[in-house]
C-alpha cells in the first residue's frame, strides 16, 4: 500500500485510487486509417518495464479525476505526479533506480537477498 | 500449589488463577503464558507432531515455538495457538492437538512406526496413482490426518484498524530499543515504540546476562526508562504488539492483542491492526536462538538453553533442577549462573568447542560449582518414553557414555532476527564471527541496532547506537552496561552431531514443526533438489507456521556441508510477510459479516418481503428472484406461473436497480455517438432507442435504452451490475481523450425508481393509473416517452419492452414509489397483474430471443456475433470499438454466433452450460478430445410454448439453421438430439410490441 498525492485532493491511501495502466497512449484520431496491426498495437499492447513507468491513475473514491504518475515499478516509489494537461516529464528527470540494492537484474525477478 | 522457584522474578504477578488443560484444572499465576503455567505444573508433554504424531513438549519461550501449539476451547475453539506466547487468565480452557483418543495414547503415532516410508517428497511420490485413488482414498485420508488443530466454531472475531503517521518507528522494546527511545525523548520527532511482550526490557528481563545499566539494577532501569518515555510528549509505547510486515515505502503492519492475559469480551474488538507510515524505521528486534540436530532432538524435555533461562528470569519457573546443558558458544554460561543462583546444579555442561577456546571464566566457574564438564564433546542423542530420560554424550575421544537426566538444553548460537529487515528488501551478509546472516545494506530508511545488527557485545552498544542515530542530531547517551558474563562472543560451527544409529525410529530433526529430518535434506539433495528454494518445497522444511525460526539457518549449514559450498553461496530462502501468523479477522477489520459489502435495496423492498419474494444478489443489489405464492410452491412453479400470467394479462417488475446516467451539455450528441454503436443524430427528441456499448476491442460491454430529450440532453440506462463501470468508462474518455467536449454526467440511478409493466393488459392498467395521459398507439407509439409531473416531482413513462410484450417503463421519484406501486396493484387486480422477479424476466427475454449481457455475452462477443448488425451506426465515422469490428479476427465468419435451440423430443430439458457436439453419445472412455461446437448460454422451460427453449453460442451458427445436432447432459453419456432454430421463439414479427 502506497500513498498517492492526488494533484486535486492531496496525499491519500492507494485504496482510494484505481490504476489505469500505461499513460501517454493516445487514441488514434482516425482509426480507419490504421491497418489491423497498428490498431491492434493501440488496443492490446502496453509496455511493462521493470523500473521507470509512466502510468495513469484515477482518484475513484475521491474527486474521480484522472492524472498521470511516474513510478519505479521495482521499488513502488512514485517519482512524480502530474496533471493530464502537463507535458510528459523527460526520463532524464528521474534517477535510474532500476537496480535494486540486491543487484537484481533489470528484467525478471530473483531472490538475491544475500550480498555477494 | 505450583512453586515459584525464582522468587526474585519481578515480572510475574503473585495472583493465583485456575486454568484447564485437557480437562484437568491447574493453578497458575496471572501473567503466565500457557507454557510457563504448564511447566510450573511439571507438564512436559503438550502435543503430537504434524506428520509422525511424535510426542512433543515446549521447545522455546516465545514466538519461535515449533512444537507447543494448542487449541483454546473458550475462544471460538481457536486452533494452533502458541502456548509460549498466549497468556492465560482465570478460567481459560486449553486442549492439546493432533492426538486421538488422548495425548499420551495417540493412534496416529503409528505414523512414527511407518516413518521409514514417509520420507522427503512422500506426498509427491506416493499419491500419483492408480487412477481414482486420489478422490476415494488419498484425499479423505490426508484431509483427516493433516493439519494440527480443529477449525474454530461459531467464529466471530472483531478487530479494528488504526493508522499512524510518524517520524520514527522503533521495533522492539529491549535494551537497544529503550536506549534509542531514551535518546529521542524530548526531540521534535514523533516516535512509536512497539514491543511484542507485555513488559519492556527484552534481554534484561529474559536472562541473567546484564547485571546493571547506568549503575542501576536492570529492573529499576527499565522502570525508570519507561516512566521517562511515558512522560515525554513525543513517544508512544504499544505493548503486546507484534510487527508482522515491513512493506515498501516504510509502511509497516503491527498487530496488537488488546486482550493479552484477559478474557475476551465478545462485544469488543480483541485485535487492533496498526498500519504505520514512518520516515525512519529502527529495527531493534533482537535475535533468536537456534537449535542443534541430534538423535531424538524432539523429545519432550529438550528446550533451548536461553528459553530455559527466560522461563527462570521472566516467569520465575525452573522447568528442571538438574538439566543437561549442551552448547557450541560462550553465552550459555549465563543459564548456569541463573541456576546456581537458585541452588540448582546442572547435571552436565557439554561444550563442543575446543578446551583452549572455552573462556577461562567459564571453566573456573564450572569447576568451582562442581558441575560435570564435557569440553570438545557433543550430545549424540537422547532417549526416553515420551520424555527425556537418558542423554548420550560423545566425548573428545569419540567415546559414548550416558547420563540420566530429564531435561536437555541445547544452544546452537544466535541468529539476528533479520526477517523484517529482509522483508524491507535490505541485503544480508554472512558473518563468520557469529556464524549467521546479519543485515548489510538497507534498502529503505532502515536502521538496525543491537543484536539484530549482529552486535552481540554490550560494551559497544551505546557507541553503535550513538553512531547509527547521529543523523537524528539527538544528544549522545553513554550508559555503562555491566554484565554477568564475558562480553565477547565466541562460537564454533555445529549444525548436527554425529549420530550412532540406534533404531529405525530415532530421528534427528531439522524442522520440528513439519517433521523434517536431516536425512530428508540429504535424500532431497541426492534426488537433485540442491537449490535451497526447491529443497524447501520438496521437503517442506521451514514451511510450518513458525517459518523455521530456530532451524532455517541450520538447514542452510547442513546443505552447504553436503554441497561443499559456502553458506553465503547456498543463499537464504525468501523471507515473506507476515513474520508470525495473523488471523484473517485482523486483516479484515470492520469489513466483515454484514459490513463486508453494502447491501442496496429498492424503495419497494419491504413490499417484496411482505409478498414472499425470494431475493437474488445482483452486484450489491437485492432483487426479487421470484415470488412464492404459498409455502409449497417451488421456484419452478412460481416462475412458470409468473411467466404465463405476464403473457396472458400483465406482469410488473421492480427495475429500480437499472443504472441511470444523465448526459447533458453542448456536445452531448457527439459524445453519445462516440460512446455507443447506434446513430443518435437523426433520432427525434422524446424517442428512445436500445443501444450497445462496446469496448475498444469491439466486444460488447453493456446495453441499455437511451432516451433523447434533445441533442444536448440524454438519459441512458445500463445493466444493474454494469452501472459503475459504464459511468467510469464515460468519465475516463471525457477526461482523457475528449476533454474538449462540453459534457456533464450525472448518476441518477437512485433518484428514480423504475417499474416495468408488460403484457397485453398493460395499457389498460397504466391508463387507469395515469388517467390524464393518452396511451393510445397513435399518441404513444413504441420507443417514445413522455415526461410529466407527479405530485410536484418529475416523472417519466417510456413505452419499451423488456419481455416482448406491450410494455411501459415508469420512472418515479423514490418518495412516491411505494404508493404508486400499490396504486398500480389496486388497478391491476382486475387484470390479475402479477409481480415477477429476475428469473421470470430472464425466461421472458429468452422466449423473445433478447440477450442478457453477461449471460449470452462474456467479453468475447461482438454485436455481429449476436445478429445485432442493425444496431451499428455504419455511417458514423467513429465510435469506441468500431475499428475493431473489421479486424481480421473479429470479422471471421466462423466465430461463435447466437442461435436458438429446441430439443427434438419436446419432453427433454437442456441444461445451461452444456456442450453442443456432433455425436449421439459419448464413449464411456474418452480417448481423444471430442470436438466442441459451442455451449448453451440460456435454457428455460417455456410455459407459453410448453417445451424447453435454449440459446447457444455456436461456431458458424448463422449457417447452421435447421441443422440437427446433440447437446451433452450433466450425467450419463447419452446426448440430447436438438435442432438449431432462430433464437426468437415468440412473436417474431414484433406485433405485440408495436400494436
Amino acid at each position: 500500500m502506497i500513498l498517492i498525492n492526488c494533484p486535486y485532493c492531496g496525499e491519500r491511501e492507494q485504496s482510494e485510487f484505481t490504476n489505469g495502466g500505461e499513460a501517454h497512449v493516445i487514441r488514434p484520431k482516425d482509426p480507419d486509417a490504421l491497418n489491423d496491426k497498428d490498431w491492434g498495437q493501440y488496443v492490446f499492447y502496453r509496455s511493462n518495464p521493470k523500473g521507470i513507468f509512466y502510468e495513469r491513475w484515477v482518484h475513484s473514491h475521491g474527486c474521480r479525476k484522472w492524472f498521470n504518475a511516474v513510478r519505479d515499478t521495482s521499488t513502488d516509489t512514485i517519482l512524480k505526479i502530474y496533471k493530464l494537461t502537463d507535458n510528459k516529464p523527460d526520463i532524464s528527470e528521474f534517477q535510474n533506480t532500476l537496480e535494486s540494492p540486491s543487484g537484481e537484474p533489470a528484467v525478471g525477478s530473483g531472490n538475491f537477498a544475500v550480498k555477494k | 500449589m505450583p512453586a515459584l522457584r525464582n522468587k526474585n522474578c519481578n515480572y510475574i504477578s503473585k495472583k493465583e488463577i485456575k486454568i484447564t488443560f485437557d480437562g484437568k484444572s491447574y493453578s497458575a499465576y496471572e501473567g503466565d503464558t500457557i507454557a510457563s503455567a504448564l511447566l510450573r505444573n511439571n507438564i512436559r508433554l503438550i502435543g503430537r507432531s504434524f506428520k509422525y504424531h511424535r510426542p512433543r513438549g515446549i521447545y522455546t519461550c516465545g514466538i519461535e515455538e515449533p512444537n507447543a501449539l494448542v487449541q483454546i476451547l473458550n475462544e471460538h475453539n481457536e486452533p494452533n495457538t502458541r502456548a509460549t506466547v498466549k497468556r492465560v487468565y482465570d478460567g481459560i480452557k486449553i486442549c492439546s492437538q493432533n492426538r486421538w483418543p488422548s495425548l499420551s495414547f495417540d493412534i496416529g503415532s503409528i505414523n512414527n512406526i511407518l516413518s521409514p516410508i514417509f520420507s522427503a517428497g512422500f506426498y509427491y511420490k506416493t499419491f500419483m496413482g492408480p487412477k481414482g485413488f486420489w478422490k476415494k482414498i488419498y484425499e479423505p485420508l490426508i484431509r483427516r490426518t493433516a493439519g494440527l488443530g480443529k477449525p474454530p466454531k461459531n467464529f466471530r472475531s472483531k478487530s479494528i484498524h488504526q493508522n499512524h503517521n510518524i517520524d520514527i518507528l522503533i521495533v522492539g522494546g529491549g535494551l537497544s530499543g529503550l536506549i534509542a527511545a531514551r535518546k529521542l525523548i524530548g526531540t521534535d520527532y514523533e516516535v512509536l515504540l512497539i514491543e511484542q511482550d507485555s513488559f519492556l526490557g527484552g534481554i534484561l528481563k529474559n536472562s541473567n546476562k546484564v547485571k546493571k545499566v547506568d549503575g542501576k539494577n536492570v529492573f529499576e532501569w527499565v522502570k525508570e526508562t519507561e516512566k521517562l518515555i511515558l512522560e515525554s510528549k513525543n513517544i508512544k509505547i504499544l505493548k503486546n504488539t507484534l510487527v508482522t510486515t515491513y512493506n515498501f515505502t516504510n509502511h509497516l503492519i503491527a498487530l496488537e492483542d488488546k486482550y493479552a492475559g484477559k478474557k475476551i469480551d465478545i462485544n469488543k474488538s480483541e485485535l487492533i491492526l496498526h498500519k504505520i507510515r514512518t520516515t525512519h524505521t529502527i529495527l531493534a528486534n533482537g535475535h533468536i536462538e537456534r537449535f542443534i540436530s541430534f538423535r531424538n532432538n524432539d523429545l519432550p524435555g529438550v528446550m533451548l538453553a536461553s528459553s530455559f533461562e527466560k522461563y527462570i528470569e521472566r516467569y520465575g519457573v525452573v522447568a528442571d533442577e538438574k538439566p543437561v546443558i549442551f552448547t557450541n558458544n560462550s553465552s550459555t554460561i549465563s543459564l548456569v549462573k541463573s541456576l546456581i543462583n537458585l541452588n540448582c546444579i546442572p547435571s552436565a555442561y557439554i561444550d563442543s568447542r575446543k578446551i583452549d577456546d572455552i573462556e577461562n571464566d567459564t571453566k573456573e566457574y564450572l569447576s568451582k560449582n562442581n558441575i560435570p564438564f564435557y569440553p570438545e564433546s557433543e550430545v549424540e542423542g537422547c532417549e526416553g518414553n515420551k520424555k527425556v530420560e537418558k542423554v548420550y554424550i560423545r566425548n573428545s575421544h569419540n567415546k559414548i557414555s550416558f547420563i540420566n537426566a530429564s531435561m536437555l538444553c541445547p544452544s546452537g548460537g544466535f541468529n539476528p532476527d533479520i526477517h523484517l529487515f529482509t522483508q524491507s528488501k535490505g541485503l544480508v551478509k554472512w558473518d563468520d564471527k557469529i556464524i549467521s546472516f546479519k543485515p548489510d545494506t538497507a534498502f529503505q530508511n532502515t536502521i538496525t541496532l543491537g543484536s539484530v545488527s549482529g552486535n552481540y557485545e554490550f560494551k559497544n552498544l551505546c557507541k553503535e547506537i550513538n553512531k547509527k542515530l547521529s543523523f537524528l542530531k539527538a544528544s549522545d547517551l553513554n550508559l555503562e552496561i555491566e554484565t554477568n558474563i564475558r562480553d565477547d562472543f565466541s562460537i564454533k560451527e555445529l549444525w548436527e552431531t554425529k549420530i550412532n544409529k540406534m533404531s529405525k525410529w530415532s530421528k534427528s530433526f531439522i524442522d520440528l514443526h513439519n517433521d523434517v529430518t536431516t536425512k530428508d535434506l540429504k535424500q532431497a539433495i541426492n534426488e537433485g533438489y540442491d537449490r535451497i528454494e526447491h529443497l524447501k518445497r520438496y521437503t517442506t522444511n521451514s514451511m510450518g507456521t513458525d517459518q523455521g525460526k530456530i532451524s532455517s539457518i541450520n538447514s542452510l549449514g547442513i546443505v552447504s556441508k553436503i554441497l561443499n559450498k559456502k553458506i553465503s553461496e547456498v543463499g537464504t530462502t525468501t523471507y515473506r510477510p507476515p513474520y508470525a501468523p495473523l488471523s484473517f479477522a485482523a486483516i479484515a477489520g470492520r469489513s466483515t459479516y454484514e459490513y463486508y459489502d453494502p447491501e442496496r435495496k429498492t424503495p419497494i423492498h419491504n413490499w417484496h418481503i411482505k409478498n414472499n419474494a425470494v431475493f437474488e444478489d445482483v452486484g450489491q443489489w437485492k432483487r426479487p428472484w421470484y415470488f412464492k405464492r404459498n409455502e409449497t410452491e417451488t421456484m419452478h412453479q412460481a416462475v412458470q406461473r409468473e411467466s404465463r400470467q405476464t403473457r396472458k394479462t400483465a406482469g410488473i417488475l421492480d427495475g429500480s436497480t437499472l443504472g441511470k446516467i444523465e448526459i447533458k451539455g453542448k456536445d452531448a450528441l457527439e459524445f453519445m455517438n462516440l460512446m455507443y454503436t447506434n446513430a443518435f443524430s437523426k433520432m427525434k427528441p422524446m424517442t428512445s432507442r436500445y443501444a450497445l456499448m462496446l469496448g475498444e476491442d469491439g466486444m460488447i460491454m453493456d446495453d441499455g435504452i437511451i432516451c433523447k430529450i434533445s441533442d444536448k440532453h440524454f438519459i441512458a440506462t445500463t445493466t444493474s451490475g454494469g452501472a459503475p463501470k459504464v459511468f467510469a468508462h464515460m468519465e475516463e474518455f471525457l477526461q482523457t481523450e475528449w476533454p474538449h467536449l462540453q459534457v456533464y454526467l450525472n448518476s441518477i440511478t437512485e433518484q428514480f425508481t423504475t417499474f416495468n409493466i408488460s403484457g397485453p393488459k398493460a395499457r389498460e392498467i397504466v391508463g387507469k393509473v395515469f388517467s390524464e395521459i393518452d396511451f393510445s398507439n397513435e399518441k404513444f407509439p413504441f420507443m417514445t416517452f413522455k415526461t410529466f409531473n407527479y405530485k410536484n416531482t418529475q416523472a417519466r413513462i417510456m413505452r419499451a419492452s423488456f419481455t416482448g410484450e406491450l410494455g411501459y417503463e415508469i420512472y418515479i421519484s423514490p418518495q412516491y414509489a411505494l404508493e404508486l406501486w400499490e396504486l398500480i396493484f389496486k388497478y391491476g387486480k382486475d387484470f390479475d397483474l402479477v409481480p415477477y422477479g429476475t428469473e421470470t424476466m430472464h425466461l421472458l427475454r429468452a422466449e423473445k430471443g433478447y440477450v442478457v449481457i453477461g449471460q449470452e455475452t462474456d467479453g468475447t462477443v461482438t454485436p455481429i456475433d449476436i445478429n445485432f448488425n442493425w444496431m451499428i451506426g455504419k455511417k458514423k465515422k467513429d465510435f469506441i470499438g468500431k475499428r475493431s469490428l473489421t479486424r481480421s479476427d473479429t470479422a471471421r465468419e466462423d466465430r461463435k454466433q447466437l442461435v436458438g435451440i429446441v430439443p427434438l423430443d419436446k419432453s427433454q430439458f437442456i441444461e445451461e452450460g452444456q456442450h453442443i457436439v456432433e455425436c449421439e453419445s459419448l464413449p464411456s472412455k474418452i480417448k481423444k478430445p471430442i470436438e466442441y461446437l459451442g455451449h448453451i448460454s440460456s435454457s428455460y422451460h417455456s410455459p407459453n410454448l410448453n417445451h424447453c427453449i435454449s440459446m447457444a453460442m455456436i461456431k458458424s451458427g448463422n449457417k447452421l439453421m435447421g441443422k440437427k445436432l446433440f447437446v451433452s447432459t450433466p450425467k450419463g453419456t447419452k446426448n440430447i438430439p436438438i435442432e438449431i432454430v432462430s433464437p426468437v421463439f415468440i412473436d417474431p414479427e414484433n406485433k405485440r410490441l408495436t400494436s
